[in-house]
């Protein structure tokens, strides 16, 4: 038993390792360029030097004056003159950015927005900065960058263009122009959550309307019933009244 | 007294008619030379070049006197990348610089010795190594060898030159365009690519690398990625290239990169 333990424990004398590591890495060849990992290629490629950009010396032809006055094309210009008319025609002009949605997304997104009257219009920004240079809406400009694309409509339909929104990832909501009014993407959220102009109008009828209602059927009660209630209106006014603020006010509640 | 006169004035006339009717024929064949004046260029000023007592080029040992020649390793380091010392001009003026990295045997520097030495005026010119002889071993198995039998008999010795190296240096009162047949006839030769350059062109090439490095408008940079191990390209790096900027692989150059 003993002999056994020690020769498992102790290492043979004539042992060879089963696997011995070889070695088939780099060869010192130079005579010949080894080919160059497919990474390393494409690094190399990548840092490659860009000379500065050669400046035109001044006397050069053609001559600036000659240069100078570039003449828009007719396209840019008829495109200019239908951005003008939506600026003017519409209530809500939504910025949104387009990251890489296809067709058939943008086709159903169409469809959807079509459904409440809701369009989209595709203009280059180039167009579409020059525009806003010179005018009371050259504070989006900042929102024209990267593929982006306006959502307009005639009426100010937020709460529908958000749901319609939603469903398409793709499309990132950079702000909107509300009645004249620039919006960030959460002020359009908090302004599709405030209900519609005749709702308030309602309301607003209604507390008026309230408290006439209340006056006339005041008056038309007992006379004493006014009268004690004018009378403890009195003294609440005075100082000395203030003791018995509490319970005349429960009263008048009831 | 007035005979002679008339004869004298006859006699010119006649030579002008003479003149006159040769006249067409003369102005087919002139002419017309205008005066002026040549500004020369002002030769250089040789006076204190001071030439060396023996201009010629040494003659070279072929074997070093080690006491015990030992075998060595390939140590290909010893070509790779870009050369720290000799690099730049001592006593001459032109040299021919080593564009690559390799090796150069004895007869490389036989042969550059014979034909500077032959081809150049030492009265005018001088010419001195930039390198040292043959210290590197290298070895060879014996012909009809079979392989084992561990490593073979130094068979020869080599310099190893690396990119940037000066080798041959050129003074005296000359000037480039006299003696750069004969150092290109040699840089031609020579085991890696190479190319004769007085100070002044060295002084350019030095100048526009670092011209080069100043102005890159490219945002990315080889060292960056490189040190910043961006996207875990160290993997495909090795040390050597992250001193070199991508610029070497192994021996040989990359021209026109940062």
């Amino acid at each position: 038993m003993a002999a056994t333990l020690c020769a498992k424990l102790l290492p043979k004398q004539g042992w060879l390792p089963l696997t011995q590591s070889v070695r088939h890495g780099s060869k010192a060849v130079t005579r010949h360029r080894k080919p160059v990992h497919f990474l390393k290629q494409k690094l190399l490629a990548v840092t490659q030097y860009i000379p500065p950009t050669r400046v035109i010396p001044p006397g050069a032809f053609p001559s600036d004056s000659s240069r100078a006055p570039t003449k828009e094309s007719d396209l840019v210009l008829l495109m200019r003159k239908d951005l003008q008319k939506v600026f003017q025609d519409c209530r809500m002009l939504a910025v949104v950015q387009n990251n890489a949605s296809n067709a058939e997304d943008m086709l159903l997104l169409k469809n959807r927005l079509h459904k409440h009257n809701i369009f989209i219009k595709f203009f280059p920004n180039q167009v579409v900065r020059s525009f806003l240079q010179d005018g009371i809406y050259s504070n989006m400009t900042p929102l024209f960058f990267g593929p982006t694309v306006l959502i307009v409509c005639k009426e100010p339909k937020v709460k529908e263009m958000l749901k319609t929104l939603r469903s398409s990832p793709q499309m990132t909501l950079m702000g909107a122009c509300i009645d004249n009014t620039l919006l960030s993407p959460q002020g359009v959220l908090s302004y599709s959550k405030l209900p519609s102009v005749s709702v308030i109008q309602g309301e607003l009828v209604s507390g008026l309307t309230m408290l006439t209602s209340h006056t006339a059927s005041m008056l038309q009660q007992h006379p004493a019933h006014l009268s004690a209630l004018l009378q403890q209106y009195v003294k609440q006014q005075s100082p000395d009244g203030a003791a018995e603020d509490a319970p005349p006010k429960a009263e008048e509640a009831t | 007294m007035m005979s002679f006169i008339k004869t004298a004035v006859g006699g010119l006339t006649g030579i002008c008619r003479v003149h006159g009717h040769q006249q067409g024929l003369l102005h087919s064949h002139l002419k017309i030379l205008a005066a002026g004046l040549k500004t020369y260029e002002i030769p250089p000023d040789y006076r204190d070049v001071v030439l060396p007592e023996k201009p010629k080029l040494k003659f070279m040992k072929k074997v070093p006197n080690f006491k015990k020649a030992r075998k060595e390793m390939k140590k290909l380091r010893d070509i790779q990348g870009p050369a720290k010392t000799g690099t730049d001009f001592t006593t001459g003026e032109y040299a021919i610089v080593a564009l690559g990295g390799g090796y150069l045997h004895w007869g490389h520097m036989e042969m550059m010795r014979l034909t500077i030495n032959r081809k150049m005026d030492p009265r005018t010119t001088f010419a001195r190594w930039r390198i040292n002889s043959p210290f590197k071993p290298v070895t060879r198995k014996s012909l009809g060898h079979r392989m084992g039998g561990g490593k073979g008999a130094i068979d020869h010795y080599v310099t190893p030159i690396k990119y940037g190296r000066l080798i041959v240096e050129v003074g005296g009162k000359v000037e480039l365009g006299e003696i750069q047949h004969i150092l290109t006839e040699v840089a031609k030769k020579m085991p890696f690519p190479a190319k004769v350059m007085s100070r002044e062109s060295l002084a350019v090439m030095q100048q526009k690398q670092a011209d080069m490095e100043q102005n890159n408008q490219n945002p990315w940079t080889f060292k960056e990625i490189a040190w910043g191990n961006m996207m875990g390209m160290r993997r495909v790096l090795s040390p050597f290239d992250l001193n070199n900027h991508g610029r070497f692989k192994g021996k040989f150059h990359f021209p026109g990169r940062v």
